[in-house]
């Protein structure tokens, strides 16, 4: 009963299962930009690949998408292993960087391009095309061309030429580059309820920790070419697996210890268990830092900054021999610390805290 | 307060003339080449029309007693000969700049897709040929076409002909100088387009679903199109009024409007006949760049919306 259960949870699970990219890598030459990277994508899953310039997240992308082959490795969609798929048979779509719009093509020639190619009647793409213009908001801009329309707009037809096509999996790399601040914010959101609303799968390239943490349903963080976390946004931030994870997505202090008897001491005094051995290297996030007046405390240390973002205030207290970020609400009866101001530190809740080998 | 000094009342001229000319506003930075063309063109070109419409006798080398007359351009006119002869020159140049861009369009597209020892390559051996003469590469192809000629030769030897080829001063001999004179023409603009292209555009392409020919059909060819206008525009006005190749080529009997000029010129001293035929050359050559030029601009139309 229960076995016959598990199975069909089971299979329940492969069949949401739309893409996988199983132990890929990828060689230029001699240098190794992929190396055995594994993700696997549910159905109407958002996936961020991100991580710092050169990483290798646009060669990922690129090979999902066939216009490079892996050296090793298999990339499967609905089950079926793509890497023998030419381009034009893959059911991927990529919104690219530069948009790489038609520019010979009005908006409608080139939302209706992709339909043309697959042999699809006339009738029937002239009311896809208008479909799919009227879900990115852009009915009434279909004889402009490319050139005429402003980024956010060349960038909404980038989006309805693939999604008209309806592909399995939806490739967007850095989407929001050229976008100044503001619009990308509300592209962001704008995409991710499209994206949401129509059931797509997606898979982002970004190096904009805060535009993954908008976006994705979960976050995949690269380095050097393999894949250090796969986890929900929540889970990277509270959870980091490791210290480069830990230190990329927010800010983080990391603070030296020693591992006795299965425990950690922290600087104020508290410990913390763990399984790791030998020297380590504690991170505790700003927020779970509290800067309270001088006392007793073993933790004694000094404002030597101190900054407004709206809502919270940044500390930066230097304690010891290193500099301690803090980070506080803003509340009414409580005075902010000043610069110069003598503090104790001490750590909120100890079981936030991760502990990672010393490198 | 600080002080900002005064320009200076009094420019020297020849400053405020040098400012002018580096200014870019208006039409003074091309005061210098407007000089140039009316100096070499355009007073040569009223001379001709004076000569073409008049009568007049020389005199010690001077003209002397000249008045105006439309007896040169009616006897051209009326004269099928001169009809015959425009016509070999447009079939001629319009059949060359085909053949040219036939040709021409195959190594283009290889330079797109090609790697950069591809490009270097195919830069080269378009290039190679400008830098020498047209006279030399044309005697070149006597060597090869002629009677006992390298092709000649080399086909005898492999028994496919009993009897050398007579290509050499046909109208065959012609078109083949004339493609291959006038080919590096056409590569050269076709490769400054596809060098311009922006290759993700191909990969947005496949990704769509287009297969390589179609993806050739839709985007390269299209946006290709100013680089064809362009070739095909210099080819053809190049091979409509030259005369070396078929002067050589076609071994004196084969005519065209530009031998014909030449030899009228040259040998019986028509100058009036010549200077007509010349300002017909120079008007039906207008027609046909004209004709590309309204072409080229209704498959470039999506570049007109850039200033908007
Ligand atoms: N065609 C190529 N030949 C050789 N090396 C390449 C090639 N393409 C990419 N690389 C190298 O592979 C590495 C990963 O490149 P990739 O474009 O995937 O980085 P990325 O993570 O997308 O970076 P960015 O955020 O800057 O776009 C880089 O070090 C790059 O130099
Ligand atoms: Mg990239």
């Amino acid at each position: 009963m229960t076995l016959a259960r598990d199975l069909s949870l089971a299979s329940a699970a492969d069949a949401a299962q739309v893409l996988r990219i199983d132990k890929v890598s990828k060689r230029f030459g001699t240098f190794t930009v992929l190396d055995d990277c594994s993700i696997d994508v549910s159905e109407g899953e958002i996936v961020t690949l991100l991580g710092s310039s050169g990483c290798g997240k646009t060669t990922l992308l690129r090979c999902i998408a066939g216009f490079l082959t892996p050296e090793k490795g298999a990339i499967l969609i609905d089950g079926r292993n793509t890497i023998p798929v030419p381009v034009n048979r893959r059911p991927v779509g990529v919104v690219f960087q530069s948009y790489a719009l038609f520019p010979h093509l009005t908006v409608e020639g080139n939302v209706a391009y992709g339909l043309k190619m697959h042999g699809v009647p006339r009738r029937e793409i002239a009311r896809r095309v208008a479909d799919a213009l009227a879900s990115v908001s852009l009915r009434g801009f279909e004889t402009r061309y490319p050139s005429q329309l402003s980024g956010g707009q060349q960038q909404r037809v980038a989006i309805a030429r693939v999604l008209v096509l309806e592909p399995r999996v939806l490739l967007l790399d850095e989407p929001f580059n050229a976008l100044d601040a503001k619009l990308r914010g509300t592209m962001q959101v704008e995409l991710r309820e499209l994206i949401k609303r129509l059931g797509m799968t997606a898979i982002f390239v970004t190096h904009d920790q805060e535009e993954a943490l908008t976006l994705s349903d979960r976050i995949a963080v690269m380095r050097g070419g393999r894949i250090e976390q796969v986890a929900p946004p929540d889970e990277i931030f509270d959870r980091p697996a490791t210290a480069y994870v830990a230190d990329f997505i927010g800010l983080s202090n990391f603070i030296p210890a020693e591992v006795r008897d299965g425990k950690v001491t922290l600087p104020d005094g508290q410990t913390l268990a763990t399984e790791a051995q030998g020297p380590v290297r504690v991170m505790i996030r700003p927020h779970n830092l509290r800067a309270i007046p001088q006392g007793p405390g073993p933790w004694q240390g000094q404002v030597r900054f101190q900054r407004n973002v709206g809502p919270l205030i940044e500390y930066t207290i230097t304690a010891g021999q290193s500099d301690m970020h803090v980070v506080a609400l803003r509340r009414d009866r409580i005075r902010p610390w000043g610069e110069g101001d003598a503090v104790s530190l001490e750590v909120i809740d100890p079981e936030f805290c991760k502990v990672y080998p010393e490198a | 307060m600080v002080a900002i000094p005064a320009p200076p009342d009094r420019q020297k001229p020849v400053d405020w003339l040098m400012d002018k000319l580096l200014s870019g506003q208006g039409v003074w930075p091309a005061v210098p080449a407007i000089l140039i063309l009316v100096i070499v063109a355009v007073i040569p070109f009223v001379m001709l029309l004076s000569l073409g419409f008049s009568d007049f006798s020389v005199s010690r080398g001077q003209i002397i007693d000249q008045t105006f007359s439309m007896r040169h351009l009616g006897n051209v006119l009326t004269d099928p000969l001169y009809w015959t002869t425009f016509q070999r020159s447009m079939s001629l140049a319009l059949s060359t700049t085909a053949i040219c861009l036939l040709l021409g369009y195959p190594v283009a597209y290889l330079f797109l897709i090609g790697g950069r020892w591809t490009r270097r390559a195919i830069l080269i051996v378009t290039i190679a040929p400008l830098l020498t003469s047209g006279i030399v590469r044309t005697y070149a192809w006597l060597v090869i076409l002629g009677g006992r000629g390298v092709l000649n030769n080399a086909l005898l030897g492999m028994g496919l002909i009993d009897q050398p080829l007579r290509i050499v001063n046909t109208h065959w001999a012609v078109l083949i100088g004339m493609v291959q004179i006038h080919l590096p023409v056409m590569i050269l603009p076709l490769i400054a387009v596809m060098s311009r292209h922006d290759r993700s555009l191909e990969e947005a392409s496949a990704n769509l679903g287009a297969s390589r020919m179609g993806t050739l059909r839709h985007v390269i060819l299209p946006l290709s199109a100013p680089g064809i206008g362009t070739g095909a525009a210099l080819v053809f006005t190049l091979s409509y009024t030259t005369f070396v190749v078929p002067q050589l080529l076609g071994g004196g009997n084969y005519l065209n409007a530009a031998t014909m000029i030449y030899e009228q010129v040259v040998y019986s001293l028509e100058w009036s006949k010549a200077s007509v035929m010349s300002l017909l050359l120079m008007a039906s050559c207008l027609v046909v760049l004209v004709g590309i030029a309204l072409v080229t601009n209704h498959f470039t139309r999506w570049t007109r919306g850039r200033q908007g």
